[in-house]
């Protein structure tokens, strides 16, 4: 296993262990998330990748081990200081995961209306400049029934970062996703980590689009963390598993 | 046993969300709109032919014995003091009900529940509490109509079809509902339309994934709240009116 420890993490895994019923999911997964730095983690359909991306957030518990965001570990943590570290984060769901009964603008002013005093006119602003930021500046009245998949994303996007967040979590940001708008997607993280500067996670099974987007990579496979590091560390791993991954996606000339 | 005591778990979850935090207001406005809203027309179509036919089946029991005119206590008696408020429990279970345990168990299914928490939002705390007001709002007022509703058409077909003495159902209805056992109904109400609030959430929340187990959900949301509110209604009966 070749795994590296960045300088700066701004959230860590101590070896947490998690199950479910006989299925062993994480298996004993250690590492840092380098604070400021777009991470992915890679690993074929089921092998935990969103599983441990909850555990970062609290959503589930580890069986065994731990996860630290700064100083606060989230397993010992009460539970204001839970919601205390989850307002530093922002989450772009798998599905967009937005409110039905709510326009998409609407969606993007809900954590505002809930964390921030301001006036109607004010989140309306605030909405509509993020929308504009994941290039959706037309849908703000629109029914998330109207919306398309990649659009459902790109509104969750904007209401993930509309409390600009230390981290934004992205759980498959092109899962079903044709090739066209996947690359739009890709587009859009490159631009918003350079335009925001904040830590990104995201994970995927797509290789095109960890190398596009990340800093770190890491890969999960059988519960473990089988390869971990910078981008151009990870695709010189000489693992069996990473070697197979890349050699199925990876377009010829990376 | 230990859906029970997840059960339970959940209530106290609940309790100390709706404690810490006032619910919003404007969500608790929208639920008793919609749960009253959703819920009066179903109930008033059945509490009236609950009443037509307590009235028939009254005279059907009293009238071989001579004792035709006690219809007005007997509407009284089972009407006003069992019939409505159980009545109402259904009514709401399969209107309200079954609408709180769908909607949050498709919340549950598209992550909608996760991103409230992501959000730092206590999804019992938005989605629970204003639904629990909500109901305690309505559920004694619905009960009240309901009571009305079936008296009114009890009268009308005891007046009118059987050609009963309509002073003497009067008479004999409102010497048996004193004003304590109509305070005692809106109490019932309260416990059953938290029951039903609670259980339909609950399954909710529990859901398991894909359309099936929205329907499960639902199903068992319905049929809990509606056991549970029949058992009770015997418990609080033997209480409050002895």
């Amino acid at each position: 296993m070749t795994t590296s420890t960045p300088d700066d993490p701004i959230i860590r895994l101590v070896d947490v262990h998690k199950r479910f019923g006989d299925l062993v999911v994480l298996d004993g997964v250690s590492m840092g998330i380098p604070r400021g730095l777009t991470t992915v983690l890679l690993g074929p359909s089921g092998t935990g990748k969103s599983v441990l991306i909850k555990h970062i957030v609290g959503l589930l518990e580890p069986d065994a081990g731990e996860v630290w965001v700064d100083d606060v570990e989230m397993g010992r943590a009460s539970m204001k200081q839970r919601y205390a570290v989850r307002r530093r984060f922002g989450m772009m769901f798998q599905q967009g995961a937005l409110f039905d009964n709510l326009t998409a603008g609407e969606n993007v002013e809900f954590p505002l209306r809930y964390h921030r005093r301001m006036g109607a006119a004010e989140r309306r602003r605030i909405a509509a400049e993020k929308l504009a930021l994941v290039e959706l500046p037309e849908v703000y009245d629109r029914p998330t029934s109207a919306l398309s998949g990649g659009q459902r994303k790109r509104v969750s996007l904007a209401r993930a970062i509309v409390l600009e967040p230390d981290v934004v979590l992205f759980d498959e940001p092109n899962s079903g996703l044709d090739p066209m708008t996947s690359g739009t997607v890709d587009a859009l993280i490159q631009r918003m980590k350079e335009q925001l500067g904040v830590t990104f996670v995201v994970i995927t099974h797509d290789i095109v689009q960890a190398v596009t987007v990340a800093d770190w990579i890491g890969m999960l496979s059988g519960g473990h963390l089988v390869a971990y590091g910078p981008t151009e560390t990870f695709l010189q791993s000489d693992h069996p598993t990473v070697r197979a991954f890349l050699s199925r996606k990876l377009p010829e000339g990376t | 046993m230990t859906t029970l005591l997840a059960f339970v778990r959940f209530c106290g979850i609940v309790a100390r969300a709706s404690l810490s935090n006032p619910p919003p207001v404007r969500r608790i406005v929208e639920e008793a709109h919609g749960i009253g809203v959703r819920s009066l027309p179903i109930l008033l179509v059945v509490s009236a032919f609950v009443g037509t036919n307590l009235a028939v089946q009254g005279y059907n029991a009293f009238a071989p014995l001579g004792g035709e005119r006690l219809i007005g206590m007997f509407v009284a008696l089972a009407g006003v003091r069992e019939l409505a408020p159980v009545m109402v429990a259904a009514m709401v279970a399969a209107k309200a009900g079954t609408e709180m345990a769908s909607q949050i168990a498709v919340m549950r299914i598209g992550e909608q529940i996760d991103a409230l928490e992501v959000m730092a939002l206590s999804p019992h705390w938005f989605l629970v509490t204003p639904r629990l007001v909500g109901i305690l709002l309505v559920i004694p007022a619905l009960t009240m109509i309901s009571i009305f509703t079936l008296v009114l058409c009890s009268y009308g077909v005891a007046v009118y079809q059987l050609g009963l003495d309509g002073n003497d159902f009067i008479q004999l209805a409102a010497a048996t509902t004193r004003p304590v056992d109509l305070l005692s109904c809106a109490a019932k109400s309260l416990v059953f339309g938290a029951i039903i609030c609670l259980v339909s959430c609950f399954y909710g929340f529990h859901t398991r994934p894909g359309p099936a187990g929205v329907g499960q959900a639902t199903n068992a949301a319905v049929v809990v709240s509606a056991v549970s509110c029949a058992a009770l209604n015997y418990v609080l009966s033997e209480v409050l009116f002895g």
